[in-house]
């Protein structure tokens, strides 16, 4: 597995976290758990932002593993 | 009128007279009552099993006493109700046993409390030295209640420091094979919900004797067949492993990176992850 792999799937993991986050926060009954779960979603989302980023930067360094 | 059809009535009036009078009255424990509700109650049992048995009496004699009774200890309450004077005369007062872990020994006497009585109350409260007790008071039902010193008390949440947020009652959802559609709507969660739930756990509604929906939506289940394991709820965990994992993952490539501006964003990010999972991890736990 290329590093630009590991990367990617790191970053489908993060969003698949967001997604649970939001999905909970959605359900929770409970504010400030629902605004602990809200932050912490708003985060993540910044944190994908950059690595998303990276993985453009990755794909343009070795294109022959662009898409994977 | 032949004596046992009249008792057989008497009973019967007497049986759905007294179901209504305990319907009117407070929902009261034997253990709450002072001791003119207990009188009273005891009063008006006597006056039933009479009028049941004596014949001699006439019955309607029997309903109005137990009617005027009755009354007259309803506007009592009524008024107790009302008025803080009025309830410390009907209801006493709470006499203080204990205080800033000195015993009252005068107020022990005035309420004929014996010092082995004390003992043994503050023993029930699983206090077996006196020197634990900051404050006790003897209510007006003759229970002792307890204030421990501050060093004594049971840690809570509160003295680790801990920040959680509150946790709402779970909403039993499922009773006897049968969906409540009130508590469900409660949540804000339909019937088609927790059928998907189910299933993904993968069970039958058939099948489910009990199931609670907790604050976090998360469906707890207790089968007929208690053969069958049932799984606990994993997703909360597993969010928090899968965010560990990716904390471990970001430090990872922060450390293979030869690129100083990514090895930069990694880490920081890393950082932001690690701070998420701080927060989120007492109640994801």
């Amino acid at each position: 597995m290329t590093v630009g792999s590991q990367v990617k799937q790191c970053a489908f993991t993060l969003k698949s976290i967001e997604q649970g986050l939001l999905n909970l926060s959605s359900r929770t009954q409970e504010e400030e758990a629902k605004k602990i779960f809200n932050e912490a979603a708003c985060i993540l989302n910044d944190v994908i932002a950059d690595i998303d980023k990276r993985i453009g930067q990755l794909e343009n360094e070795e294109p022959q593993y662009k898409g994977l | 009128m032949l004596n046992w059809i009249e008792v057989l009535l008497r009973t019967i009036g007497m049986v759905l007279l007294l179901f209504f009078v305990a319907k009117l009255s407070s929902k009261k424990q034997v253990a709450q009552l002072s001791y003119f509700d207990y009188i009273s109650r005891i009063s008006l049992g006597g006056i039933a099993a009479i009028m049941v048995v004596d014949l001699r009496v006439n019955f309607l004699y029997g309903v109005l006493a137990i009617i005027v009774w009755i009354g007259i200890t309803y506007t009592l309450d009524f008024i107790a109700l009302k008025s803080k004077i009025f309830r410390d005369f009907i209801e006493g007062k709470g006499i203080v046993l204990i205080k800033d872990g000195k015993i009252m020994e005068e107020n022990l006497k005035k309420e004929q409390f014996t010092t082995d009585m004390l003992l043994k109350q503050l023993r029930s409260k699983n206090v077996f030295k006196f020197a634990d007790v900051e404050f006790a008071v003897l209510e007006p039902t003759g229970e002792v209640n307890i204030l421990l010193k501050r060093n004594m008390q049971p840690v809570t949440l509160k003295d680790l420091h801990e920040k959680i947020p509150n946790e709402k009652e779970p909403q039993t959802v499922i009773m006897d094979g049968k969906i409540l559609n009130e508590p469900l709507a409660t949540l804000g969660l339909s019937p088609a919900w927790l059928l998907s739930q189910l299933e993904k756990q993968g069970f039958s509604i058939d099948n489910v004797f009990l199931a609670q929906v907790d604050s976090y939506g998360q469906v707890t289940v207790d089968l007929y067949d208690d053969k069958i394991k049932v799984p606990q709820p994993t997703e909360l965990p597993l969010l928090l492993s899968s965010l560990k994992k990716s904390q471990a993952d970001l430090e990872l490539f922060a450390l293979e990176t030869e690129n100083k501006d990514a090895k930069q964003m990694y880490m920081k990010n890393a950082e932001k992850v690690k701070d998420i999972i701080l927060k989120v991890t007492p109640i994801l736990q």
